[in-house]
């Protein structure tokens, strides 16, 4: 078992065992696969350039629209203007974040310092945000109920192993922002 | 004397131009509540983005938990694109609009 994210006097450090890693390593990897954009970079190559998307539109897919929501809630105009205009450099800073992520698993034990701390908190922040639509969490009440499976011989379906993998990250997140909240300190 | 009040009533005129200029009417950025993200990494975000109080950061933090909502920000429209952007790559659900429609 991981013993989860320390604030020492070498950085932020942790113990996850080689299956954990595994693991993360795949949630990562599926994550930054979905904030691929559908559509060719090369559309317009200036446009491209200044990281605009004038093809960008509200994602079909709930999970991927958490990962990028819309930026006004009261004209649909606007929310799309805004996405246009950033939704690209918003998928490609996630899909950094998570790559920069599963370049720290290859270390064992792993040893963070605060920019690296904050862009894994970032990945895993991402991966349980999915892991969350999936599994349906609309309300706290729904997360709670979930928060109580941790026990792997009662994950009977795809939906008990699913709530078991996102304790697992929500733990470990849970470990890394204290760590990262007193070194704030 | 004379001179000191001639400068007041200048100042006075610009402030009164100034809050009529409908591009001065602030922004806001909303931070809505979602009942995935942790509380200590709100709070997190709010400290290490903001640059806010532990304090302050905790009582925003409580109130997109506990009311839905809370505006974590005032300023330009471009102040509050970039701050809505900044937190949906935190993965925060965030959105700006204008001050007087909050």
């Amino acid at each position: 078992m991981a013993t989860g994210f320390k604030l020492t006097r070498k950085g932020i450090t942790a113990n996850l065992e080689p299956g954990e890693r595994d693991l993360l390593r795949k949630l990562f990897s599926d994550v930054q696969e979905l904030l691929e954009p559908d559509t060719a970079a090369d559309t317009d190559p200036l446009a491209a350039m200044v990281g605009i998307d004038p093809s960008a539109a509200v994602p079909d897919d709930s999970a991927l629209l958490r990962l990028l929501p819309n930026g006004t809630t009261d004209n649909d105009d606007d929310a799309l203007e805004f996405r246009r205009f950033t939704e690209r450099s918003l998928r490609e800073s996630k899909q950094s974040a998570l790559r920069a992520a599963a370049l720290q698993l290859e270390a064992a034990p792993l040893r963070l310092d605060t920019e690296q701390a904050q862009l894994f908190a970032r990945a895993l922040n991402d991966v349980r945000l999915v892991l969350g639509d999936r599994l349906g969490i609309e309300d706290d009440e729904t997360a709670e109920r979930l928060h109580d499976i941790t026990d792997p011989s009662k994950a009977e379906d795809v939906d008990g192993y699913l709530a078991l993998v996102y304790n697992f990250v929500t733990w470990l997140q849970e470990t890394l922002m204290q760590a990262l909240l007193d070194s704030l300190n | 004397m004379a001179t000191s009040t001639a400068t007041g009533t200048d100042t006075l005129t610009r402030e009164e131009t100034d809050t009529l200029t409908a591009a001065d009417v602030p922004w806001v950025v909303i931070v809505w509540n979602d009942p995935v993200n942790l509380m200590s990494y709100v709070s997190y975000v709010f400290q290490s983005y903001f640059g806010y109080s532990e304090s302050k950061s905790h009582r925003l933090m409580l109130e997109v938990h506990q009311a839905g909502k809370s505006v974590v920000a005032t300023g330009s429209r471009e102040s509050a694109e970039r701050d809505t952007l900044a937190m949906h790559s935190y993965g925060l659900w965030a959105t700006f609009q204008k001050a007087d429609a909050a």
